[in-house]
């Protein structure tokens, strides 16, 4: 029995919980205006595309493009490492080989990134804020970027570091193989952003996900059978050369061909242009994609 | 706060949200809006119009979502044209439409908002939080929003629109397609950004009782031309008249105040069976007087009460007076 004398005050209960005044506060802290505004849509787009704090449905289709890349990068380190005179593990083989995988990537991220915003008419909220409507394509254009790079740039990195981590002496094969390291990064860094830029270009034109990636990959498919049926069936004209321009897994393997000299595809000795006019033609097309994406998202009156 | 850039020429209000002068939108050749010269104070702001008058064309137009096609705006002290970026930092907006991703939560999508306006993702998360606290769905941030009801994501979306404590914010219709108790809500809320945030509100609506119940000035517009723009301090005000509701003989009983000097006008009404009278009625003697005449006259007063002036009254006022004068010109 407790004994709590009469006149003592009881003594105060054990403190289990606090009432906080929950009221409005004004926001005082710190403001990181435009830039701050376009970081975060970069990071927010690239976290929808992956299906990162959306459902598990939505991250099978980017988690099993990223096992598709990573098991033959396995398969060519860990044969590189037993077999080192193979040869087996080429640069220009292994993006050859992602190159539809990367593909498929992009033409299912480009419009989850552009099409849902549209779809989902969270446009006019997105110019509302402290951006400038090109500013949203640069955002969603980067972020792209980043995340295509994830596919071309790292696994190539990984590759090239398997490869010196495999020979004889590392260190060595580290230094001499340095500009190896600037081509894969360079063929990598190319590759993303002619890819992502295209893939949004295209995706702009309609609010219809579905659509996006339906006109994206059979656009790819059918471009690269008429080049190559062209280059096939027209061999005995000068002109058909030109064809590559239409497969752009051709003109990335003619890059790759003037880098590393190991492509052996009848289409790129066809052609034979020099790496400044591939170069070119990519950028050309990079910046026609820009264009379409500025004039697509220029102020309208129906926005 | 910001820092307005003032141009001297210009001479800005220093006192008003919005300034407008000549600010024009057409379509074509349709004209949404035509030269409107508006001065807002800091206020909660009931913009009012049918469908299709222009308002949300006007806010668009002042958010810079849409360009002008003429004129010039300064919006919380900044130009529309040439600091549209710096308006948008210290402005909320909250669409008509529907305009949220349906597989995100409400803390992810709010959060995200409120980075978008400039905060750090820390703070950006903090605010989401106390803000979706504030508009009621505070057990219900973690939620996806396609699981939430109309009411509810009206409040996602007025939650996006006040989370980085914006100076001003546009809330076009934002009790449409809710249902009364939700529209109420709705209402409450609007009320309390102003009265408790201190956010400045334009609230657009076609509905009168929605901005008599909320705001304090207001502004008219009909087919794309500023028909008024005033304080709502003087609806419900005495209009100085009375109403009067005679079992009969209306027409005797005016001709008699007629003779005391108290002028006195009948009024067609569709709905009573009495016959009215609108008496003027600029003292108090007026009272006297009529139930001296009602006395001489044995008619039978069946109801007598002061006239107050509605919003309904103005709008309906200015909007007749408005199309009056286009139809003569």
């Amino acid at each position: 029995m407790s004994t709590n004398p009469v006149n003592m005050p009881p003594e105060a209960p054990q403190r289990y919980g606090e009432i906080f005044d929950r009221g409005y506060k004004h926001y005082d802290g710190p403001r990181r205006g435009r830039r701050g505004a376009i970081t975060s849509l970069i990071g927010y787009s690239m976290k929808r595309a992956m299906g990162i704090r959306k459902s598990w449905t939505a991250k099978i289709l980017p988690f099993l493009l990223y096992v598709s890349i990573t098991i033959p990068l396995i398969i060519m380190i860990g044969l590189t490492a037993i077999v080192p005179d193979l040869q087996f593990a080429s640069y220009s083989g292994y993006l050859s080989g992602i190159f539809f995988i990367v593909g498929i990537f992009v033409a299912t991220a480009g419009p989850e990134m552009i099409c849902v915003d549209r779809h989902e008419r969270t446009l006019p909220l997105y110019f509302s804020r402290a951006i400038a409507r090109f500013d949203y394509v640069t955002a969603k254009v980067i972020a792209m970027t980043l995340l295509t790079m994830t596919m071309t740039v790292i696994p190539c990195v990984l590759l090239w570091l398997g490869r010196q981590l495999t020979a004889d002496g590392v260190w060595q094969a580290m230094k001499d193989n340095i500009g190896d390291l600037g081509r894969v990064i360079f063929v990598g860094v190319l590759f993303a952003i002619v890819l992502s830029v295209l893939a949004l270009a295209v995706s702009s034109f309609t609010n219809r996900k579905g659509v996006a990636i339906t006109i994206i990959i059979i656009s790819f498919l059918v471009l690269t059978a008429v080049a190559n049926a062209g280059v096939e069936l027209l061999d005995d004209m000068e002109w058909s050369r030109y064809l590559i321009a239409l497969d752009l897994s051709s003109v990335f393997a003619a890059v790759s061909d003037h880098l590393f000299h190991d492509v052996n595809m009848e289409i790129v000795d066809r052609a034979n242009f020099s790496l400044g006019a591939y170069v070119a033609y990519l950028i050309g097309l990079t910046v026609l994609g820009l264009i379409v994406l500025r004039w697509r998202y220029a102020p309208r009156d129906d926005a | 706060m910001p820092t307005p850039e003032t141009s001297p020429a210009s001479q800005p209000n220093p006192d008003a949200v919005i300034e407008t002068r000549g600010f024009s939108k057409s379509y074509g050749k349709f004209l949404a809006l035509d030269s409107i010269d508006l001065s807002l104070p800091r206020a909660s702001v009931g913009l009012l119009g049918a469908n299709g008058a222009g308002k949300s064309t006007l806010i668009r137009s002042l958010l810079g979502i849409i360009k002008p096609t003429g004129g010039s705006a300064r919006v919380v002290g900044f130009d529309t044209q040439t600091q549209g970026i710096k308006v948008r930092e210290h402005v909320g907006y909250m669409p008509e439409a529907d305009a949220l991703p349906m597989s995100t939560t409400a803390a992810d999508f709010v959060g995200h908002m409120a980075e978008m306006s400039g905060l750090p993702p820390r703070q950006a998360r903090q605010r989401a939080a106390d803000i979706l606290y504030q508009v009621g769905l505070g057990e219900e941030r973690y939620r996806l929003i396609k699981g939430f009801s109309t009411g509810m994501r009206q409040r996602v979306k007025l939650a996006q629109a006040i989370v980085h404590d914006p100076q001003l914010v546009f809330l076009d219709e934002p009790t449409a397609g809710m249902d009364p108790k939700g529209r109420d809500e709705m209402l409450d809320l609007v009320e309390r950004i102003y009265t408790t945030m201190g956010i400045s509100v334009v609230f657009s609506s076609h509905i009168l009782e929605d901005i008599e119940r909320i705001c304090d000035y207001v502004v008219i517009l009909d087919g794309g031309r500023l028909i008024a723009s005033q304080p709502l301090g003087d609806v419900n005000a005495l209009t100085g008249e009375i109403a009067l509701q005679l079992e009969s003989g209306a027409d005797r009983f005016a001709a008699a105040l007629a003779e005391k000097g108290i002028s006195a006008k009948r009024m067609e009404s569709e709905t009573s069976s009495y016959d009215q009278l609108l008496v003027r009625a600029d003292d108090e003697r007026v009272y006297d007087v009529v139930r001296d005449v009602a006395v001489a006259q044995h008619a039978v007063i069946r109801g007598m009460r002061s006239q107050a002036r509605s919003l309904e009254d103005i709008y309906l006022g200015n909007v007749g007076a408005a199309r009056e004068v286009n139809r003569v010109d």
